[in-house]
């Protein structure tokens, strides 16, 4: 009897360990531009995040055709984004770019989006004709925003509309103790992790960011970015990694933050 | 008045072209910062992990062994097939040529011995350790350690050259000898420094504040220079005497070898270094301090790592037959042109990119270009090595 309760036991445990090692994933933070479709086609797309064990995965694309074709062949699976960005290299022009919120609005009126971003925006530019639009198009639509910026950016879009709702690209690529401040100030302002290791090393979750993760466990979502084509085929090499550092949490904030928060935040897939 | 104008407006046309083709001025600063260029050559390099790196023996040995076949599995390939003394200690091709076709450039040899990652993607952690990669990869030499102890064990000039080298008999222990060898190919390695250039001598004129001999070097190249250093940034990466950080970095070169599979440099060398039983934190290490175990021990693997390549240094740079790690790019002014036009779409913007498109005008390209073949020079006729035990 003993003895079956001992198998019992390695057996329960043995399903637990995969269950961690299989926990889904929401990555809040993936791009599928134009020189991706390619070289890494649609369906592939799709067979990757299936590996990667990423149930739902937040899409923006330069331009936003990208996100389109995606959903064409998972819609249950890609959460829509609008970017700012007709291509890649707008990053740095598309805030003094007069045609951009044009652009926007009429994307806007023939596609549901959840967010629009990732845009990038540093500092004062925040305050430039074209962010204060994009800050209006979001909450006409109910949208939030992706904001790849600076602490004094996101201030900013707090300041033209205290309602708006922020993601925090990259966590600002900030100290934990600044995204801990950010987030104190501001209860509309999630934080994704996307192109961070600073909060995990070796499979530990490091000092400070354990703090911010446990304080705040329903305001992070995980991202890997890829930002270039190649790094599709690090989405699933990334997975795994989370999966990794989030073993390091108790496993209610793991979750969470693995895909809770995304889901609740960002819904399902439309 | 008009005919006033008309006449300033010649001489400005005159003056312009005149002021392009001048040698700049140099300022403290930048006299500064081109002596970090220098002064080459460095003194000689001593690995404290490899006890007979710069000893004579361990060098004799290791040429002997660089330039023998045998140390393949087919006994048709020696380290010197790729990397040939003739062609600047590579082999002259867009990408390397083992027992199958290879991904990446045969990088060049020069000056390795300073480095401290090793490879492309900086799977090694000391020169000898990157040493024996080739030698087992199935893709290059396609050896084992057996076959190389044997070698060792069997050959009278070899054993011999093992003896004085390591100052006992070649034993038992396979791995051992494999380890050894690859510490007596490091030892060889470590010598090959490339030699002064034009460069180097206007750099010591620069520093001495030597106006004679100061002239000697092109204006173009002068200017190119100051475009390197200053405008450029280059010297942020392509730093020191060597030319290079002895770091990784991502430039924006696409990184896929075929339809679905990329070359994840870094982030994968990191994988393999902290996998290999022959990094300095293992037991071959003959560092007893373990101070030269200090970067393996602390080196991070970061998402930014993935698709980053080491930082080649430019010493005979003109001399390359390719260029980027996966010799993508063919001649020098491409590899100039490539850093005038680089997309930022594909760098990641995370604070401060140290990679941003220059946007170069045509008299800046053609002084860069003038400035890197500066940096090379004919090397000296190799002798062939003296038999290790005559």
């Amino acid at each position: 009897m003993r003895l079956l309760i001992v198998c019992l036991s390695l057996v329960v445990a043995a399903g637990m360990a995969r269950a961690d090692q299989e926990l889904p994933i929401f990555d809040a933070h993936m791009h599928y531009s134009h020189d991706a479709w390619t070289v890494v086609p649609p369906k592939e797309v799709v067979e990757i995040l299936k590996k990667a064990g990423v149930k739902r995965a937040m899409v923006s694309s330069s331009n936003n055709e990208g996100t389109r074709m995606l959903q064409d062949v998972a819609p249950d699976v890609i959460v829509p984004e609008l970017r700012p960005y007709r291509s890649r290299g707008e990053l740095s022009t598309w805030v003094r770019d007069p045609t951009v919120l044009p652009f926007l609005a009429d994307l806007l009126s023939k596609r549901k989006y959840v967010a629009i971003g990732e845009f990038h925006v540093f500092g004062a530019d925040a305050d430039l004709p074209n962010m204060r639009g994009v800050v209006e198009l979001a909450k006409k639509y109910g949208l939030y925003l992706h904001s790849h910026s600076d602490a004094d950016a996101v201030t900013r879009h707090f300041q033209q509309d205290p309602g708006a709702r922020v993601l925090w690209a990259h966590s600002g690529f900030e100290r934990p103790e600044k995204v801990r401040e950010m987030l104190r100030r501001y209860p509309n302002l999630w934080c994704d992790l996307a192109f961070l290791t600073s909060h995990a090393l070796n499979g530990k979750v490091a000092p400070g960011w354990r703090e911010t993760f446990l304080e705040f466990p329903d305001r992070f979502v995980v991202g890997t970015d890829t930002f270039t084509p190649e790094r599709w085929h690090y989405v699933v090499e990334h997975a795994r990694w989370s999966r990794q550092w989030l073993a390091d949490l108790p496993p209610d904030v793991a979750r969470k933050i693995a895909y809770e928060n995304g889901d609740r935040l960002f819904g399902g897939a439309r | 008045m008009r005919r006033a104008l008309l006449l300033a407006g010649l001489l400005a046309a005159l003056v312009a072209p005149a002021a392009a083709q001048a040698p700049p001025n140099w300022s403290e600063d930048e006299i500064r910062a081109v002596g970090r260029h220098g002064p080459w050559p460095p003194p000689a390099v001593r690995d404290p992990s490899n006890r007979v790196s710069g000893t004579p023996a361990g060098i004799a040995l290791g040429e002997h062994l660089f330039n023998d076949p045998r140390l393949s599995g087919d006994g048709r390939m020696s380290c010197a097939t790729c990397h040939q003394a003739g062609r600047d200690w590579s082999d002259g091709q867009p990408k390397g040529i083992g027992t199958v076709p290879l991904d990446r450039r045969t990088p060049s040899l020069w000056n390795v011995g300073y480095g401290h990652w090793f490879g492309w993607d900086g799977a090694g952690d000391s020169l000898w350790a990157q040493s024996i990669r080739p030698i087992v990869d199935p893709r290059e030499m396609a050896n084992a350690a057996a076959r190389v102890g044997r070698l060792l064990r069997e050959d009278g000039q070899l054993a011999c050259g093992y003896r004085r080298a390591f100052g006992v008999s070649p034993g038992a222990d396979d791995e051992q000898l494999l380890v050894d060898a690859a510490k007596a190919l490091a030892a060889f390695q470590e010598t090959l420094v490339s030699p002064r250039t034009a460069f180097d001598d206007f750099r010591d004129a620069l520093v001495g504040g030597d106006r004679q001999a100061m002239a000697r070097y092109g204006a173009s190249e002068q200017r190119g220079l100051r475009f390197f250093v200053e405008a450029g940034n280059c010297s942020t990466c392509h730093f020191g005497p060597r030319f290079t950080n002895g770091e990784f970095g991502d430039v924006g070169i696409p990184f896929f070898v075929r339809p679905g599979e990329v070359d994840s440099g870094r982030l994968g060398g990191l994988a393999r270094l902290f996998d290999s039983p022959f990094n300095l934190l293992g037991r071959y290490n003959d560092d007893t301090t373990g101070a030269s175990a200090r970067r393996t021990r602390h080196v991070q693997r970061l998402h930014a790592n993935f698709g980053e390549f080491r930082v080649p240094g430019l010493r005979q740079v003109g001399r390359a037959g390719a260029y980027m790690h996966n010799g993508s790019v063919g001649t020098l002014e491409e590899v100039v042109r490539h850093y005038s036009e680089v997309s930022p779409d594909r760098l990641h913007s995370d604070g401060t990119p140290l990679v941003r498109p220059l946007g170069m005008s045509p008299q800046q390209s053609t002084d860069l270009v003038a400035f890197l073949r500066s940096l090379d020079a004919e090397p000296p006729p190799r002798p062939a090595p003296p038999p290790l035990c005559p």
